[in-house]
């Protein structure tokens, strides 16, 4: 255990070296690759004057908003597709047509919607976070065994009974990991939705440090999203954990 | 379809006024599929353990699931204390093939779901709910979930929620049939003590002959929809475990066996 938990690490190390002795034998141009020492040092300072924290902070608000907006939507949706046929025949094509249309590609008009800067970014991440959850929610409410559900009507449940005390229960594990997926594409969304709209954030300095050629801010700014997406991955993992106790519990005899 | 031999045609145990819960000519069929329960008649009365036995397929868990009302018979009726049962009726516990507990909730939870879905669950509630527990022996495993259960446990669990609300009747579909032997004789025990005590009507669901014989006052033998043959199987329940060696208790199992496997059955001895 000791040993694969040092593993990983370990090759980190190891790859960095390699890529550090590959910059300076080969002599390749800072522009094309940046030397690993050199991007730490940028991404150090960076943190040290602020500089990166401001564009953390704005990128980081934008996910979370975006992700809370878009997959509680998506969870209420699921809910009501879910739990009513007509609605979701009536109304799947046009989700699916939805979510087929590349979210970027409606940036442009958000744009000219809510403007520059962080509520178009927002509106994209939440659309890029709807799916996810509305699909795994509807997909959840199915998973009641049969028994469970005789058991709900013999005992004589409401429908929101069934609802609340069977179904979305059941189903929990099954929307959680929808949320899983949904945390990740939200960094994306919003990263990705400050190229084409923001002002600042991380997407829009990796814009802004390819127009000044640097692109060992840019590796820097690569190594900040990385950072932050897995603590998003892990909060909502941990997240998880917490409301799948009963659940859970039972795996360890 | 094969052609089958005559069969005596299922005899009531009593007059059908006087039953607890009873099926009055009842047949079900799912949309235009062939039935699966023909003029079923059946009468059981207060106290009654009867069991049904017969293959897969037969369709006694779907005239179990009459008998609950969750389904509906195409024709006849089934009467609950005199008034027909058109919905799953309060009145009634219901016990599944598979223990079927809320994995979320601890054990007293799920024993206390059939009351927390009707009102707030009271501190006698608790304390009514935890000695059920204890009657059942897993009281020491009262706050734990149902997935740290063994398999026994939790079909101890299940029954302690059917009976919580002391329901009249209990209907029970194969609730045994996953268990390793000794253990399915020890639930089978507590589950003959606790409804003698309250004086439960029981319909028992089991594709296994000795069980039957061993639980019910009468066993029915089901085959092809139909009921095929009744008998008592009313041994003292002061023998225990022993009267699973009783000769007339073995030539009752080949009797019913006999009427299963669809040649002539002679009268019980």
């Amino acid at each position: 255990m000791t040993n694969h938990r040092l593993l990983s690490p370990a090759l980190l190390l190891a790859l960095g070296l390699f890529w550090e002795a590959g910059v300076h034998l080969t002599g390749v141009s800072a522009l094309v690759i940046p030397a690993p020492s050199s991007i730490l040092v940028v991404l150090w300072s960076g943190l040290v004057d602020g500089f990166l924290w401001q564009h953390i902070w704005v990128t980081g608000l934008e996910t979370i908003l975006g992700f809370a907006l878009g997959s509680s939507v998506g969870f209420v949706f699921g809910l009501v597709l879910g739990e009513t046929d007509f609605l979701r025949r009536l109304l799947w094509p046009y989700i699916l047509a939805s979510q087929v249309v590349p979210k970027l590609a409606l940036g442009p008009i958000f744009i000219i919607w809510f403007g520059f800067g962080i509520t178009s970014t927002v509106v994209i991440t939440a659309l890029i976070c709807f799916f996810p959850l509305l699909e795994n929610t509807m997909t959840g409410l199915q998973s009641a065994t049969p028994e469970k559900r005789d058991l709900f009507r013999m005992l004589g449940a409401t429908r929101l009974q069934t609802l609340l005390r069977l179904k979305i229960p059941s189903g929990l594990p099954t929307i959680l990991s929808g949320m899983r997926v949904a945390i990740v594409l939200a960094l994306v969304g919003a990263v990705v939705g400050e190229f084409i709209s923001g002002g600042s954030g991380l997407g829009a300095s990796i814009i802004a440090a390819q127009g000044m050629m640097d692109s060992t801010l840019m590796f820097a700014l690569f190594i900040v999203i990385t950072a932050m997406g897995m603590l998003f991955y892990q909060l909502t993992v941990m997240f998880e954990r917490r409301l799948l106790r009963g659940w859970l519990k039972g795996n360890e005899s | 379809m094969a052609a089958l031999p005559p069969l005596p045609t299922a005899w009531l145990t009593m007059p059908i006024d006087t039953a607890f819960l009873c099926a009055e000519r009842v047949s079900f069929a799912y949309g235009s599929e062939p039935p699966t329960v023909v003029e079923a008649e059946l009468a059981l009365k207060a106290g009654d353990f009867h069991c049904l036995v017969g293959r897969s397929g037969c369709g006694k868990t779907t005239l179990l699931k009459l008998a609950a009302g969750l389904l509906l018979p195409t024709s006849g009726t089934i009467r609950l204390d005199g008034a027909p049962v058109l919905s799953p009726s309060q009145q009634v516990g219901f016990v599944f093939q598979t223990p079927s507990l809320l994995e979320w909730l601890t054990v007293l939870d799920n024993v206390l779901l059939p009351i927390s879905l009707k009102r707030t669950v009271r501190p006698t509630d608790r304390t009514a709910a935890a000695e059920l527990l204890e009657l059942v022996g897993i009281q020491e495993h009262a706050s734990r979930y149902p997935r740290q259960l063994s398999g026994g446990q939790q079909s101890r669990a299940a029954l302690a929620r059917a009976l919580v609300t002391a329901p009249p009747a209990l209907l029970m579909d194969e609730p045994f049939a996953a268990l390793d032997a000794i253990t399915r004789e020890e639930l089978q025990d507590d589950l003959l003590r606790l409804t003698r005590q309250r004086q439960t009507t029981v319909l028992f669901v089991t594709h296994d002959i000795a069980e039957a014989v061993y639980l019910g006052t009468h066993v029915s033998v089901m085959e092809q929809g139909r009921l095929r043959f009744t008998t008592p199987a009313d041994f003292p329940p002061e023998q225990g475990a022993e009267v699973r060696y009783d000769p007339r208790f073995s030539r009752l199992c080949l009797d019913i066996r006999t009427a299963m496997t669809g040649r002539p059955a002679e009268a019980a001895a």
